[in-house]
């Protein structure tokens, strides 16, 4: 959800909330106010009523027979007068011209009339406003009254808030297309507002400590790959010139090129180390257009005594000769590391198929299931298990797009140059 | 043939000179930039093996010196750089071959070799050995005047083996010498063998002098 949508729809909720809660206040406090002036007249109704029939003789009896719409009397034993409690109602009398019942606000009281002595009971009531319509009708006003705040509050909030964000989303778009390996530094919007200045400046030390450390860190493996490369090349001369020393004793033979086989592991392992710095430092320049296909086949050439060997059979499929922009050394050890690894982690009687078409290469291998992760694989039994990671970095380099998948018993390794 | 190697790393100039004595040739030593430039200007060599980053100065500088003196050597540039500038900035200005450190030292001598052919205009580059001999020009060989079909890995491999005659050549040496470093693959060993195997038996239906000695299983030898 939107920071602004979140903001919006908590303001709206507790905003409903406390109008909700006014609004029942209000209509209470309006309804007691009317009750209050009702209640008041009806009061000054009975005490006038009571004073004038306890002066006036026969007047209750008059009034009796010939009472106001308004009155009811009732002669009562003085039993029920007692036990009547002068009370405030809001009830419903019919009225004839209205033909319905219409909501009164009733008192009702009990008294003993000085005259004849006689307890009588009086109701007098006066219509008041009805409660049902004040409602609808506070409803209505109250509802058109929310509607117009809620738009308010959500149109206002959010030019408001997507305005003063908008450094904020600046900066998220451009931390999104950050990569460390570009080693480049993002633009950071410019803003007043002193929380953003605050973010800019955390995210710009973050990234340069970032950047700065990656780069060391880069320079640090492909300084320390190239220094190792001349006591390598001593041990190994110097172990080729032991074991020509020693050929006459087996032993010692074997010996040696045991260790001459791990120092050549080694060789290997570093120079693809150095390879892998040199790529991500991007010290390859010149792209030329490179014929795809042509390089390919030129690699399967090298590679086809091994597979013959290993009686794995090459197929190729499609005329497509897809050409790409790119250095041409490192298109060879793309393809090669390709063409390699569908060799290395092929089956005895394996195939590869690769497929050409304009826009993409395919190479599929036999082997078994299919492999998580397969560009960080690095540990390998069979290589130095760079591989991967070398086709992984020249892709990256060139934009260009690479997937793996696991089909009906194929490796597929599709490298989409569109 | 007179050899000079420009090293500043004692003691792998130690190892190749060694390895280059035993080989009968004369080898010359320079260890920094001046001492190498000195040389090269007043001494004529068959060869001149350079290191590119010496003290004192770039092999590159010495190459560029020589072109401007009109002067050329067969120069091989041996670097710890395996950067695709130097190889091509070396190759430019007048390098014939480019090893990167670190190297196998049957490598080195066949690359020596192939630099010295090349440089021998029009002459035949052959080989005898026997009944044998391999001439390297027209990529063939012959035994006792009948040609000997080889496939192009099987000639790289026969022509390995005798420039390095009499010297122990590994398994891994010969696959990388041959099919390129890219091969390299654990189980590339037995695929050596394999393929040493069908040239072994091609000489031998022949009955060429050339035999190719297995030597514990850790790689071969040529002898006559």
């Amino acid at each position: 959800m939107k920071l602004v949508n979140f903001l919006i729809l908590r303001i709206t909720l507790f905003f409903t909330i406390v109008m909700l809660f006014w609004s029942a206040v209000y209509f209470f406090l309006q309804m007691k106010e009317i009750h209050d002036g009702n209640d008041e007249g009806l009061t000054n109704l009975k005490q006038e009523f009571i004073a004038k029939a306890n002066a006036t003789p026969g007047f209750v009896a008059a009034l009796k027979d010939n009472a106001p719409l308004n009155l009811i009397i009732k002669e009562i034993t003085q039993e029920e007068a007692e036990s009547v409690i002068e009370n405030f109602a809001t009830t419903k009398v019919y009225f004839a011209t209205e033909l319905e019942k219409e909501e009164v606000r009733m008192l009702t009281t009990a008294f003993r009339c000085a005259q004849d002595g006689k307890y009588y009971r009086l109701q007098c009531f006066t219509s008041t406003v009805e409660s049902d319509d004040l409602i609808k009708n506070m409803l209505y006003l109250l509802l058109g009254l929310w509607v117009a705040l809620a738009l308010t509050v959500v149109i206002v909030s959010k030019a408001v808030i997507s305005r003063t964000n908008k450094p904020f989303s600046q900066l998220l778009d451009r931390l999104k297309k950050f990569r460390l390996d570009d080693s480049r530094m993002i633009d950071l919007p410019s803003t007043q507002i002193q929380e953003y200045v605050q973010l800019n400046k955390s995210v710009k030390e973050l990234l340069e400590k970032n950047i700065h450390v990656f780069t060391e860190q880069k320079q640090f493996i492909e300084n320390t790959s190239h220094e190792l490369q001349t006591p390598l090349a001593i041990v190994i001369a110097k172990m080729e010139a032991l074991l020509e020393k020693h050929q006459d004793s087996k032993e010692y033979a074997e010996e040696i090129d045991g260790l001459l086989y791990i120092l050549n592991r080694m060789r290997r392992l570093n120079s693809n180390l150095l390879l892998l710095s040199k790529i991500k430092n991007k010290q390859f320049a010149e792209a030329t257009t490179v014929n795809l296909r042509h390089v390919l086949d030129s690699v399967i050439v090298d590679f086809e005594d091994l597979a013959a060997y290993k009686q794995i059979s090459i197929e190729k499929k499609g005329d497509a000769s897809p050409v790409i922009q790119m250095n041409e050394d490192l298109a060879c050890i793309l393809c090669a590391n390709l063409v390699k690894n569908a060799i290395a982690y092929n089956e005895q009687n394996g195939k590869i198929i690769i497929r050409y078409t304009p826009a993409a290469i395919t190479i599929a291998n036999s082997g078994n299931s299919a492999i998580k992760d397969v560009f960080n694989r690095y540990q390998s039994e069979k290589s130095s298990g760079l591989g991967l990671s070398i086709v992984k970095s020249i892709i990256e380099l060139y934009n260009i797009g690479i997937s793996y998948r696991f089909e009906s018993g194929l490796h597929h390794f599709e490298i989409k140059l569109a | 043939m007179k050899i000079l190697i420009i090293e500043d790393e004692y003691a792998l100039l130690k190892t190749v000179e060694d390895f280059l004595l035993a080989e009968k040739y004369v080898v010359e030593k320079a260890t920094d930039y001046y001492s190498a430039m000195e040389k090269v200007m007043i001494y004529n060599y068959d060869c001149i093996l350079v290191d590119i980053s010496l003290p004192g100065g770039s092999g590159l500088e010495i190459l560029r010196a020589m072109k401007k003196e009109n002067k050329t050597g067969n120069i091989i540039i041996i670097s710890a750089k395996n950067s695709l500038d130097d190889k091509i900035s070396g190759l430019d200005m007048g390098a014939d071959d480019y090893l990167t450190k670190p190297f196998h030292l049957p490598e080195l001598h066949a690359r020596i070799k192939a630099v010295l052919r090349r440089k021998q205009h029009g002459g035949k580059q052959i080989l005898t050995l026997g009944n044998s001999s391999v001439d390297f020009v027209q990529r063939q060989v012959h035994i006792e005047d009948k040609l000997l079909k080889l496939n192009r890995k099987e000639f790289d491999m026969l022509a390995f083996f005798v420039t390095n005659k009499n010297r122990l050549i590994t398994k891994e040496i010969l696959a990388e010498h041959v099919w390129g470093d890219n091969i390299n693959l654990a189980d590339n060993f037995d695929f050596v063998y394999s393929q040493v195997k069908n040239l072994r038996k091609k000489l031998k239906e022949t009955k060429s002098d050339i035999t190719i000695e297995n030597v514990y299983g850790i790689g071969y030898k040529v002898t006559t």
